[in-house]
């Protein structure tokens, strides 16, 4: 049929069926005239324009581009093909030219489909499975090594070499290796110390560079440089981007986590589930890498409901860009309106991954952290003094307030009651959330709507644009709760809050906007002071009694006056704010790791439009590998991506660790054996070395996903420790050294170049992990950041911990290709640009390092100029001048000083090039 | 390169490229990806239409390359008024506010971008008829409306959004999202730059600072970094360009000089690398960037009648160093600089209390104080280019990111955000003179006749600077990226 013309078909079926007269509509005779004369020219076996074909049942059942059924058997109501033939949509009206079907024609295809879209002679088929024959969907099959006694990787890459008329490259001096192999594996220059240790052990030692490499891999420093690239490849950052381009609090946490699991050798599997699932691992600070990506906030796309919508669904989208490209290592997104152009991935798979992820938002909460981890530790050493503390304030019988930085609890004796009323002295309060807590279940609000409470209040008092449900709604933020007595009215603003059932109550919890405080920071108001916290001063909380009547349980004026004539409980109450301030800081805190609620139903939205929601789609992984995951709608969230990390991390999965060993290759060598590092699609690029990229993958897999082993493993090969100097021959076949008969130079990272003058200057201070350093000023939240110090003292620290601002330059070293963490990228560009120059010959950042490197070295070379003059050679290059190059460099020294000479070395090439 | 390892597609274009000059692939972001990319050439374009990728010699990045097609505008000039100016209060005539001014007739949304909306208002300045053409302009651009003959509006723009970062992303970069190229950086990748000693692309920023969407309005995304523009105005040079204060001339002297030494040196080692030798190019252009960037910004050699013109010595502060900015972007455009984009607002801090165009409230008070910094100055610079036949070969795009309503919002005083109609301008290289395209709907609040995209203007943009927008792609992520994403038609009843 495929093949045969769709007339010659036609006639045969006609002659062999002969005409069926009944109610039911026939095929032959009333249907497939209309498809022939108006459709398939354009969507047949000639053309198939949006990859979709009409003169087959099979795949008018799965449709075009557009990824939605044309028919759906039984129910027009959902059949493609009856809208736009209805041309609902003029921008999809079809068909595109002369006149619309007539009335009574759609009117006969309708007909058709509701009876069951009968098809003679093809009703069995229902549309298979896609399918595929791309590479990187294919099963990994680990190949033979080629034979010979070399590392297999150099098997591998050699049998490539020996069909070429190229030669490989001797092994590289070692003062280029260990240059090498420190900044690959550290991010960091040898010093000077290390790199003449190497030198020489090369020379007697057979095990030197073996002892070498793991000493490097278990540097500290190795985490540092492997979890830039991470961040990297997901484009992660410190602020959201967007309106007002917010910093995010505490979301360094996740980078923390990222640099102990380098560090730990976390194996790549765990690693990937910890950062979908994690708070169901005990690693909660890892789920930061699902709000890695830019986000924009609902509060900032303004008041109309579909751009609300839009924003969340951009939101999604974000989530599902960084999964799909980091892990998968496919363009998902570009299955958003329609199916993928090129790769087998429907519009269905798309939404069934935004489906796995509904659950999760971009904000904060408390990650869930196991029981070894410090912070866990330290809450567990305060907690009991804090319940120490409360006893005391408890047994005097007393009320008190606690200050928890973003909220007030407040804590009065127990009562079992259906409802709370709080009575506020002040003429106005403002509360975007109010809650109740008991003593037991002590996480339960007893006060959110959405678990049956009802708020009461005077209305009259209620201010424009602060309706009351905000303070019961479970969203903080700038959506308020205000209420004000009218001006010189006694009356002052109340609330009740009735449960469904009575409750056993303790607790009162208020805060005005808990968001800012919580999930951003470095924000001042116009006169550029930090904006303060507020909390309702003072109030009188009752209780409904069974008469109907309600009781005074507390009265926070009575409790203060008390409280602060009582040396003692005075005390207790000081040492329990030390606690809280302990433990903000200490324990766990609030962190910018992305904040989970239920999911709700998710639909395909045809053409991305969340305005145009069509069928519900369950969570699952891509359709052509196996995805199903046996999972609905109603699945809680946590087990939605528990699952799918369970399914990304099968060892059959064809992407996950080809993905990942490619990723590791090509930061190690500059580029991939697939050079699209996340995009191992149709219009990504095939790998030059496939059957080693194989070999690896599995090799990967078998290894327990090893990653600083399969480091060790590429690093150890000969490829790795080949001579990078150029062959004119060589080059003219293969310029970008593909083959790798020579390793390939490249300008190094705009990290490595400032890491690595600091430490040549003995500045670098080394601590590893924690908050970062700032650049920027504190901002209004409608303003620009701008670049404060980006070079004092504060700053020396490696650039990881350089607050990751998006789309923010920092005057030296964004002009190095740092991203701007807007798009996922799989790597960096390596650009050259005058404005690079400008910044490392002028900046202050390099003037004054110019100069302590310069100290540094004349120190050291105990006041000598020409030893000063090598031991700056020796910081910053690892080797001696040349004679001339000291000649040179003392003719400057006495003429304008040793620091002028600094300030060269950092300039130059041999610096600024990974040898 | 192998060959062996490319589709047969990718072997053709190395056959026909002589791919043995393999410099134009050596400089890394263009290297082996954008090679490898061009292999999906059959199946990457949606039109049909194959890629053209600009050679690129990494020596030297902005040479000036050809166009796709011969093209009267060789360099363009991008007037850019964040904050989003009020197209029914300047360009676009609309009688019946006058008539409806205080009604709520049918049809008008309950909730628009700040929430409940209120009634019809007439325009807050009386429109006029100007020049040959009759065009109707407000007073509120006295200025601007004497120039009416020579510029081309397009009354029928819309966008995909009503928040201003969103929008100014859309409008400069082409997506809403974060992370594109912008327009800028896209010609300047196609195009390189006439000019040997000034960076291809200067931003320069409004007095107050950077716009909303900070830096993606002119920055690369994806592109290296070379195409990005260069920030600078009248008042500040580039970061890092001037000397530090403990360093003579001496010193840089010095400086160069040992580090050709070193330079030359390590280049033994690395006779045939491409990607060092553009390293020591760009510390040339900076020496020459030294020079001519502070020479550029100095004004003091403008006739006092230039300033007098541009007004750099009347009117508010603002609109003094706006007016310096305006003349520093015609001295750039004299000396073959391929890309200038100006910037007449910033984000909403400092200044005089109003940042931008974003008038939510008395926008009589705040569109005015807007005006007067914008209208004389830009007015003037147009006027200067014209007068010195410049308007023969620059393209001038006035820009916004999106309209204002034709009613006020709940307050009674400003209008709110309009993504469904707004007005832009374009003059000079092979632009119809005094022309209208496309209308609003009788109000303004929506286009009706001829609606044009944002990815129409672009497009129409790129073709008139002779590229063809379907074929100025980028590979990145799986997706020959363009600066129209899928979309977009040249307007051709715009082009003269």
């Amino acid at each position: 049929m495929t093949s045969s013309h769709l007339s010659i078909f036609v006639s045969t079926l006609a002659f062999s069926l002969g005409s069926v007269h009944s109610a039911t509509t026939d095929f032959t005779k009333d249907v497939l005239p209309i498809l022939e004369d108006r459709c398939i020219k354009c969507h047949g076996p000639g053309k198939q324009k949006a990859k979709l074909r009409l003169d087959q049942r099979p795949t008018m059942l799965k449709g075009g581009d557009s990824g939605l059924p044309t028919i759906v058997p039984d129910k027009p109501e959902k059949s493609f093909l009856i809208e736009v033939v209805k041309q609902l949509d003029p921008e999809m009206a079809m068909p595109p030219k002369g006149d619309p079907l007539t009335r009574e024609q759609v009117a006969t295809l309708e007909k058709w489909i509701a009876e069951g879209a009968e098809w003679p002679g093809q009703m069995d088929d229902v549309g298979a499975k896609p399918t595929s024959d791309h590479w990187s969907l294919q099963p990994v099959k680990r190949p033979e090594i080629p034979d010979g006694k070399s590392h297999p990787i150099d098997a591998f890459l050699n049998r490539a070499l020996e069909k070429t008329e190229l030669k490989a490259n001797p092994e590289a001096d070692p003062l280029s290796l260990v240059r090498r192999a420190s900044i690959t594996l550290t991010g960091l220059p040898p010093t000077p110390a290390r790199s003449e240790r190497f030198v020489s052990d090369s020379k007697n030692d057979p095990q030197a560079y073996e002892k070498l490499i793991d000493e490097l891999l278990a540097s500290p420093h190795f985490g540092e440089r492997w979890a830039q690239h991470w961040l990297d490849a997901i484009r992660w950052a410190e602020t959201n981007g967007s309106e007002a381009n917010l910093y995010r609090k505490n979301a360094w946490v996740y980078r923390d986590y990222v640099v102990r699991a380098f560090n730990n050798d976390v194996p790549y599997n765990q690693f990937i589930s910890e950062q979908i699932a994690g708070d169901t691992m005990g690693a909660g600070e890892a789920t930061g890498f699902l709000v890695a990506g830019p986000h924009v906030p609902a509060a900032t796309v303004g008041a109309e409901a579909t751009a609300i919508r839009q924003a969340r669904a951009d939101r999604l989208d974000e989530v599902v860009q960084t999964v799909g490209a980091s892990m998968l290592g496919m363009t998902v997104s570009c299955a958003r309106c329609h199916n993928h152009k090129f790769d087998p991935i429907s519009i269905q798979d798309y939404y069934a991954l935004t489906a796995v992820f509904q659950g999760v938002e971009f904000g904060g909460r408390h990650p869930e952290l196991s029981d070894e981890h410090p912070r866990k530790k330290r809450a567990k050493e305060l907690y009991p003094q804090m319940f120490k503390e409360r006893q005391t304030l408890r047994q005097a019988g007393l009320s008190w307030a606690e200050h928890w930085g973003g909220f007030q609890d407040y804590q009065f004796k127990a009562e079992t009651t259906k409802a709370v009323r709080i009575d506020f002295t002040n003429p106005s309060v403002f509360i975007d959330e109010l809650e109740i807590f008991g003593p037991k279940g002590h996480r339960q609000n007893f006060a959110l709507s959405s678990g049956g409470a009802t708020l009461k209040t005077d209305p009259s008092m209620t201010q424009n644009r602060g309706d009351l449900h905000n303070a019961n709604d479970g969203y903080f933020g700038t959506m308020m709760w205000k209420s004000k007595a009218p001006k010189d009215s006694p009356d002052r603003p109340w609330v009740e809050i009735h449960f469904t059932e009575s409750q056993t109550v303790n607790r009162f919890r208020s805060s005005s906007n808990r968001e800012y405080y919580f999930e951003t920071e470095y924000l001042v108001n116009k006169q550029g002071k930090k904006s303060s916290v507020y909390y309702p001063p003072n109030f009188r909380i009752s209780t409904l009694q069974e008469d109907g009547t309600w009781k005074q349980i507390a009265h926070s004026q009575h409790a203060k006056n008390r409280l602060n004539k009582d040396p003692e409980l005075k005390a207790a109450h000081n040492r329990l704010h030390t606690l809280i301030g302990q433990l903000s800081e200490e324990g766990p805190r609030h962190s910018f790791i992305g904040r989970f609620q239920k999911p709700v139903v998710t639909k395909v939205l045809y053409r991305g439009s969340p305005e145009n929601p069509r069928d519900e789609v369950m969570p699952r992984g891509f359709e052509i590998l196996d995805g199903d995951l046996g999972l609905d709608s109603s699945t809680p969230d946590p087990e939605r991506r528990r699952r799918f990390a369970e399914w990304l991390t099968r060892p059959e999965n064809p992407l996950t660790s080809r993905v990942m060993v490619n990723r590791i290759w090509h930061h190690i060598f500059g580029m991939g054996i697939v050079p699209t590092a996340s995009d191992f699609g149709l219009a990504g690029a095939p790998p030059s070395h496939p059957e080693l990229l194989d070999f690896l993958a599995s090799e990967f897999v078998e290894d327990d996903w090893s990653m600083k082993s399969m480091i060790r493993f590429i690093v150890s090969s000969d490829a790795f420790r080949r001579a990078s100097n150029p062959e004119s021959l060589a080059l003219q076949t293969d310029a970008s050294s593909t083959l790798l008969w020579r390793f390939p130079p490249r300008r190094i990272e705009a990290e490595v170049i400032r890491d690595g003058i600091l430490q040549a200057s003995g500045k670098l201070d080394p601590s590893i992990g924690g908050r970062g350093f700032r650049i920027h000023n504190e901002k209004q939240t409608y303003s620009q950041w701008e670049v404060v110090d980006n070079h004092g003292p504060k700053t020396w620290r490696r650039m990881l911990y350089q607050e990751r601002m998006r789309r923010v330059d920092d005057q030296i070293f964004t002009a190095f290709d740092f991203p701007d963490c807007g798009q996922v990228r799989a790597k960096r560009s390596i650009s050259t640009t005058p404005l690079q120059a400008l910044n490392l010959l002028n900046s202050p950042f390099v003037v004054t390092q110019s100069e302590f490197i310069a100290e540094r070295a004349l120190s050291e070379a105990g006041g000598d100029q020409k030893g000063a003059v090598t031991r700056a050679f020796l910081l910053l290059l690892n080797r001696v001048p040349s004679e001339q190059e000291l000649t040179a460099s003392l003719e400057i020294v006495s003429a304008h000083g040793l620091p002028i000479v600094c300030r060269t070395l950092i300039n130059s090439n041999e610096f600024a090039f990974l040898p | 390169m192998n060959s062996e390892y490319l589709s047969p597609l990718g072997r053709k274009l190395l056959d026909r490229r002589g791919f043995m000059n393999s410099s134009a692939l050596a400089l890394g972001g263009l290297g082996l990806a954008q090679l490898l990319g061009s292999e999906a050439d059959e199946t990457t374009n949606f039109t049909g239409k194959s890629p053209i990728r600009p050679v690129i010699d990494p020596d030297k990045p902005y040479t000036s390359r050809a166009p796709h097609h011969e093209a009267p505008a060789k360099r363009v000039l991008i007037i850019f008024c964040p904050g989003a100016v009020s197209h029914v209060d300047t360009w676009d005539y609309k009688p019946d506010l006058t008539k409806f001014h205080g009604q709520k007739p049918p049809g008008i949304p309950a909730v628009t971008f700040e929430g409940p909306t209120g009634n019809i208002a007439k325009p807050f300045w009386d429109f006029k008829p100007r020049g040959q053409s009759g065009k109707m302009i407000s007073d509120l651009v006295p200025n601007l409306a004497r120039h009416a003959d020579d510029f081309c509006f397009l009354h029928s723009l819309h966008t995909q959004t009503s928040a201003h970062p969103q929008g100014e992303n859309f409008l400069n970069t082409g997506f809403t999202m974060e992370g594109f190229p912008s327009a800028g950086a896209w010609m300047t990748y196609a195009l390189g730059s006439q000019c040997k000693d000034l960076p291809a692309f200067v931003a320069i920023n409004d007095p107050r600072g950077m716009a909303r969407s900070g830096k993606n309005n002119f920055g690369s995304a994806f592109l290296p970094a070379s195409f990005q523009g260069t920030d600078f105005n009248a008042k500040n040079p580039p970061a890092n360009l001037t000397r530090p204060a403990v360093y003579s001339s001496a010193h840089d002297r010095a400086t160069i000089n040992l580090l050709q030494k070193l330079n030359s040196k390590h280049l033994e080692r690395f006779p045939a690398d491409n990607d060092l030798a553009a390293r020591i190019a760009s510390y040339e252009m900076a020496g020459k960037m030294q020079m001519s960037v502070p020479d550029i910004m100095d004004l003091k050699g403008e006739p006092a009648s230039i300033h007098k013109q541009y007004g750099t010595d009347t009117g508010s502060d603002l609109k003094k160093e706006y007016a310096k900015n305006c003349i520093l972007a015609r001295r750039l455009l004299e000396k073959g600089v391929r890309v200038v984009q100006l910037f007449n607002g910033s984000d909403p801090s400092g200044g005089n209390g109003i940042t931008n165009w974003d008038s939510h409230s008395n926008i009589k008070d705040t569109h005015a104080m807007q005006a007067e910094i914008m209208d004389q100055p830009t007015a003037a610079l147009i006027a200067d280019l014209k007068q010195r036949g410049m308007l023969d070969d620059t393209l001038v795009v006035w820009a916004t990111e999106f309209g204002r309503m034709p009613f006020l919002q709940g307050n009674g005083t400003g209008r709110d955000h309009n993504p469904d109609a707004f007005t832009c301008f374009l003059a000079g290289a092979g632009v119809k003179k005094g022309y209208s395209h496309g209308a609003s709907d009788r109000f303004g609040a929506k286009a009706e006749k001829d609606p044009t995209s944002v990815y129409d203007f672009n497009a129409t943009i790129l073709h008139l600077m002779g590229l063809d927008h379907e074929r100025l792609t980028y590979y990145h992520n799986g997706l020959e990226r363009r600066l129209t994403n899928v979309h977009g038609h040249v307007i051709n009843d715009v082009l003269a």
